[in-house]
């Protein structure tokens, strides 16, 4: 995918009355990290769904470059296939799509050990830890090199620990595939450490009060958790919704 | 290892003191046969009448599992067609409630009339049907609405078809529910597949329930015992296979059914 992802003023009532988003306009540059942040409740993952298709807006569009996008899809809980392998679930997307068993087995695996989890094609999502099915969740959703990579408050479940490193890992298969990638939070920390810009929606139903760039260079190890420039770029968050609740 | 070898020996070990006991009591207390046969009189009968009985039970028996195979075929058929139409489930799930709800042995006369005396035994397979159909049906029907909603999108967000997504997702995901009312089912196809056959009520069953009435009215009651002695094993077996189905498919995973 070249050229940018135009979300144009989208807006989604459900049927059952429900605004959950009011107006949305923003162009997603190709290849860029994104972070959506709001109260629970603000439309976050309807945007989500509707970029995904999976719903369709009341107003506006969503306008691709050319052709929609090839899509991965990473949700809060892992999602996986309870009955079926590690191996077995990070295939689904291509099996799906038809590819050769084997083909799609081997290229499993090697999206398994991209997260750390070589060694692991056979278990069973219940003999893995809660960190431990993200990671499949996620190679899941890398398998078949989307371009465009949706991620609805994917780490909110886990510890803190077990979630700075699933950022870590998240960045740096992003500098490796370069995919778009839009990624749904409510923590100000979490968006301002992942991304290159934050899009803020405010409570429901959902519209942008500010678009803030994160000019912090990547790779950023962990000392920019704690460094003068993450301060700053916070701050300028947390104003924004300060001013907002005002 | 001691409690497994324990759970096996004792019930085999009551077993046989209660039926020890038995023979020795007709015995101290004189029990008239036509009352409380001895289990050694019970016995006997297999040699007396085995063939017949033998015979009746293998007519039950293709009965039920004729019946048994009819209603999981059916009942996933129609727990497949709710679950993709809404409209499908408001305008059926009554008629199937009220089928379930009806006692069998009520509509068994009607089923009779028409399909007539000389095809009882297609009434008894209609009725047997009917009993074991409804498990089948609500479990299915409560699996498939189970399915994860996440899964389900991710499927579609994969542009699956039809197929894949009845194959890979929902059948898997139903698989606990559906095992659960097939076990159920198996044991009801009996159930109903004998009431049936006391509500036919006619040589031309000819089934175990035909050979209970038969040797009722003759006051045989050995025979009658060795006739509920056959259908108790029946149903056993019957249990035991489809729970071990249930184990050979479910136990990777069974027992967390929590969502992965
Ligand atoms: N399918 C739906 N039908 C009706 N209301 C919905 C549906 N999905 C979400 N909503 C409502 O829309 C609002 C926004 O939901 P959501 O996008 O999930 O918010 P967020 O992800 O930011 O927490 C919420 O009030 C939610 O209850
Ligand atoms: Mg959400």
């Amino acid at each position: 995918m070249s050229g940018d992802l135009r979300l144009d003023r989208l807006a989604k009532t459900f049927p059952n009355g429900t605004a959950a988003l009011e107006e949305l306009s923003a162009d997603i540059a190709a290849g860029a990290f994104v972070s959506l942040l709001g109260p629970s409740g603000c439309g976050k993952s309807t945007v989500l769904r509707l970029i995904a298709g999976l719903e369709e807006p009341t107003r506006g569009r969503v306008d691709w470059p050319q052709t929609r996008g090839s899509l991965g899809f990473i949700f809060q809980e892992p999602t996986l296939m309870a009955w079926a392998s590690a191996a077995k679930n990070a295939a689904l997307p291509l099996e799906l799509a038809g590819a050769p068993r084997s083909e799609a087995h081997a290229r499993a695996c090697a999206a398994l050990a991209k997260v750390g989890l070589e060694g692991f094609a056979n278990a069973l999502p219940r003999e893995l830890s809660g960190g431990m099915r993200m990671r499949v969740s996620i190679a899941r959703a890398l398998v078949a090199e989307p371009e465009v990579l949706l991620m609805d408050e994917p780490f909110a479940a886990l510890d803190e620990f077990t979630r700075s490193k699933l950022n870590d890992d998240l960045l740096r298969l992003w500098a490796e595939r370069r995919f778009t990638g839009i990624f749904v939070t409510h923590s100000v920390f979490e968006a301002v450490y992942l991304s290159q810009r934050i899009l803020i929606l405010s409570g429901r139903p959902g519209r942008l009060i500010a678009d803030i760039e994160n000019p912090a260079p990547y790779p950023r190890a962990s000392g920019y958790r704690t460094s003068p420039e993450f301060n700053a770029t916070a701050r300028e968050i947390l104003k924004a919704l300060e001013d907002r609740a005002a | 290892m001691m409690m497994q070898g324990l759970r096996l020996l004792l019930p085999i070990a009551l077993f046989a003191g209660l039926v020890g006991f038995w023979e020795w009591a007709v015995v101290r207390w004189q029990v008239p046969p036509f009352i409380l046969p001895s289990p050694g009189a019970i016995l006997t009968v297999f040699e007396t009448d085995g063939a017949s009985l033998l015979g009746s039970a293998w007519i039950t028996l293709g009965t039920t599992l004729a019946a048994f195979v009819l209603a999981v075929i059916s009942g996933m058929a129609l727990a497949v067609l709710f679950a993709s139409s809404r409209l499908a489930e408001a305008a059926l799930s009554p008629y199937a409630v009220t089928l379930q709800v009806t006692p069998v042995v009520a509509i068994a006369p009607l089923i009779i009339v028409w399909v007539g005396l000389d095809n009882a035994w297609l009434a008894v397979l209609i009725l047997a049907w009917i009993v074991a159909f409804f498990p089948v049906l609500a479990s299915a029907t409560a699996g498939l609405k189970a399915v994860d909603p996440n899964l389900r999108d991710l499927f579609r967000l994969y542009r699956a078809g039809f197929r894949q997504t009845f194959l890979r997702l929902m059948i898997p995901s139903s698989l606990p529910y559906l095992l659960a009312g097939i076990k159920t089912a198996g044991g009801l196809a009996l159930v109903g597949a004998v009431v049936a056959e006391f509500a036919a009520a006619s040589g031309n069953t000819d089934g175990l329930a035909w050979r209970i009435l038969e040797a009722g009215n003759r006051l045989q009651i050995a025979k009658m015992f060795a006739a509920l002695l056959l259908l108790a094993l029946m149903g056993v077996v019957l249990y035991a296979i489809l729970s071990f189905v249930e184990w050979l498919l479910l136990h990777r995973w069974h027992g967390d059914r929590r969502r992965a």
